[in-house]
């Protein structure tokens, strides 16, 4: 059974159809990577997904369950969590309390408990805390963890919101242009951390990205969409030779 | 159990703090209720802020019609102490005093949970409108009903006690400050910082907000509640706008999200006016005059302070001070000029100047510190360490120049 299937999604504001009858489907442990000009309603795919926004029509199943209109939170709870292409840390906070915030959906003190400062959210507290550094540890931000993410620089705060996401102990992960703004160094390191979040915590992710040379090297399987719509799909070196995605993306055989 | 134990430590140590300030105050002053009002009062407003505080600073949900919750509880603890409660507030003052404020809480909770549940769907400017509707909906409806009093209020018995109103305030404090301790705490941070992202991470936004609106309503209630009893009146001026707008000024200028701010603001702010009464029936306009342009002297001095120095705290300081001292001469000199202005010789009555200091006090803080006197700091032990090792640090620095 598929982990994730979009049944033609469709989505438009007003006149304009910026997802157009897009079908495709996730199976646990794929690597998966969204293509597409500027414009072509990449990001729009992850806002159906993750319930932004809800589809004009089509339906979206995830894990069995039909998602089709589910809020956002609800959806993460299900085990769907994302990062957002520009950067949406909560930036007067600490990193640490940025990752604590993603693990706090499947808290289980009360907020009675919270308020009267009980041993019980004391505890939770201290254990979403624990896990928190693990996982900045992972993401190679525990130097950090006490810095307000404000302060860190682009390539850090990209991280950070990997392991925030991370901390919401997704089956699924959504990257929304994780590799934009870093140097040909961190890139590696992101491949690296990207396949290491696949094969040790077996989770599937989904990725849009523009750097071809990082999607190509990452991603088992591709999408093309433009103008909203799927022209292509299928592994790298089939993407990297179909004449339509040469035509509206690519330019040149990479 | 360490918690246990240090927990009871300070409960103990708490009680017994409030049970000695109130014998603190009542000796003070045994002949005359006006200190022991006072002090009340301010209990009440740091009540205030605190729960403003938790909704504005901590939540972020900009809402300006704080005074509307105070008043309901006000009013419900008005209603009930003079219907159904009215043998029991009398033999049991104290007691029901505690009653009063649980009854005052529930009655605003209620109405923060109705305003909250649809209102909260908005955001920014839209939910400042819609608060700011609900406290007038609240004070016309107030203001036209026979049962209380309409426009001339409603008196209510003469209940004092230091201990519950600070004890109120206290637990306020207590509450805002165990949840930013907790995880759940900086899941209402997170709705403060961005709403979409915190969505995503799973955190229920709109029970967010309305679980804030209702904690900080219900402290609004209880506090209204337990000024009814202090004031032994209540009346719909007491309520109005202005209260809203005090208690928000208090607010941003203690540092949004920080409760220490809030509480000293608190004070700061009620003292401030109240004290202002006390000034002489009549004084010859040019002393505010040249007080106020001594006043812009001396922010003049200190933004260019601001804006030149950046690393020397002591010779931040030291200029701060000269700034003043030259915006005290500039005032002392003009006002001598100024006497001889015909125009300026006339009198105005001093209580009216407590408004516009409360104004000039803004704009000065606002200039000089727009991040709030705590900014999102809170008093703590380590917060004063970090200060001393900073200035040390500054004052090597110095010297080595």
């Amino acid at each position: 059974m598929s982990l994730l299937t979009l049944n033609e999604a469709t989505i438009k504001f007003g006149g304009l159809v910026a997802v157009n009858s897009v079908s495709f489907s996730l199976e646990t442990g794929d690597l998966f990577g969204l293509i597409g000009p500027n414009g072509a309603g990449k990001t729009t795919c992850f806002n159906i997904i993750t319930g932004v926004y809800a589809p004009t029509s089509g339906k979206i199943h995830f894990d069995g369950k039909d998602i089709t209109g589910t809020p956002s939170n609800k959806i993460a709870k299900l085990g769907i969590c994302r990062t957002f292409q520009n950067i949406r840390l909560f930036s007067s906070m600490n990193a640490i309390e940025n990752v604590v915030v993603g693990g706090f959906l499947r808290h289980e003190s009360t907020l009675g408990s919270a308020l009267g400062y009980l041993p019980s959210a004391i505890k939770e507290t201290n254990k979403l805390r624990s896990q928190a550094m693990d996982l900045l540890d992972l993401v190679n931000l525990a130097d950090v963890a006490e810095s307000r993410s404000r302060d860190l620089p682009y390539g850090k705060q990209r991280r950070l919101e990997i392991a925030r996401a991370l901390a919401t102990q997704p089956k699924l992960l959504l990257l929304d242009e994780p590799a934009a703004g870093m140097n040909p160094q961190e890139k590696m390191e992101l491949l690296e951390m990207v396949r290491k979040i696949r094969d040790e915590l077996s989770i599937t992710v989904l990725v849009i990205e523009h750097d071809m040379k990082f999607v190509m090297n990452l991603c088992e399987r591709i999408l093309v969409l433009d103008h909203g719509e799927e022209i292509a799909q299928g592994p790298p070196s089939e993407i990297r030779n179909d004449p339509k995605v040469i035509a509206a993306y690519l330019g040149e055989a990479v | 159990m360490i918690w246990a134990r240090n927990r009871i430590i300070s409960l103990v140590i708490g009680f017994l703090g409030l049970v000695l300030f109130d014998k603190f105050i009542l000796g003070l002053s045994a002949s005359y209720d006006y200190v022991k009002i006072v002090v009340m009062m301010c209990g009440v407003f740091v009540t205030l802020a605190v729960s403003l505080n938790l909704i504005n600073g901590i939540t972020g949900q900009f809402s300006i019609g704080h005074a509307a919750f105070f008043q309901v509880g006000a009013y419900t603890c008005a209603l009930l102490s003079s219907s159904v409660f009215q043998s029991f507030s009398q033999k049991q003052p104290v007691l029901w005093l505690l009653f009063a404020a649980l009854f005052g809480a529930i009655g605003a909770a209620i109405a923060g949970f109705i305003i909250g549940l649809p209102s909260l769907r908005l955001k920014g400017d839209y939910l400042a409108v819609v608060t700011l509707g609900f406290g007038e909906i609240i004070s016309i409806i107030v203001r036209n009903q026979k049962a209380l009093g309409e426009a001339y209020g409603k008196p209510v018995d003469k209940i004092h006690s230091v201990f519950m109103v600070w004890g109120l305030a206290v637990l306020a404090i207590a509450v805002c400050r165990n949840l930013l301790k907790t995880a759940h705490g900086l899941s209402f941070l997170a709705v403060r910082e961005d709403e979409v992202a915190s969505s995503a991470m799973g955190v229920n936004v709109t029970k967010i907000k309305v679980t804030a609106f209702v904690i900080g309503s219900a402290f609004a209630g209880a506090a209204g509640a337990l000024m009814a009893h202090t004031k032994a009146f209540v009346t719909p001026q007491d309520f109005s706008m202005d209260v809203s707008f005090i208690i928000l000024t208090m607010v941003v200028l203690g540092g949004t999200g920080s409760i220490t701010g809030s509480v000293i603001a608190a004070i700061i702010f009620y003292i401030i006016p109240e004290k202002m009464r006390d000034l002489p029936p009549s004084i010859p306009m040019h002393v505010p005059v040249a007080a106020l342009f001594g006043i812009i002297a001396a922010v003049i001095g200190m933004r260019a302070v601001q804006q030149k120095i950046h690393d020397e705290k002591l010779k931040a300081a030291g200029l701060y001070v000269l700034s003043m001292i030259g915006g005290t001469i500039v005032a002392f000199v003009l006002n001598l000029l100024l006497k001889a202005v015909p125009p300026l010789q006339a009198t105005i009555i001093g209580s009216n100047l407590r408004m516009p200091v409360l104004a000039i006090t803004l704009v000065v803080l606002m200039l000089l510190r727009p991040q709030g006197i705590f900014g999102h700091h809170e008093f703590s032990l380590d917060w004063v360490k970090g200060l001393f090792k900073r200035k040390s640090v500054a004052t090597s620095g110095g010297a080595a120049q």
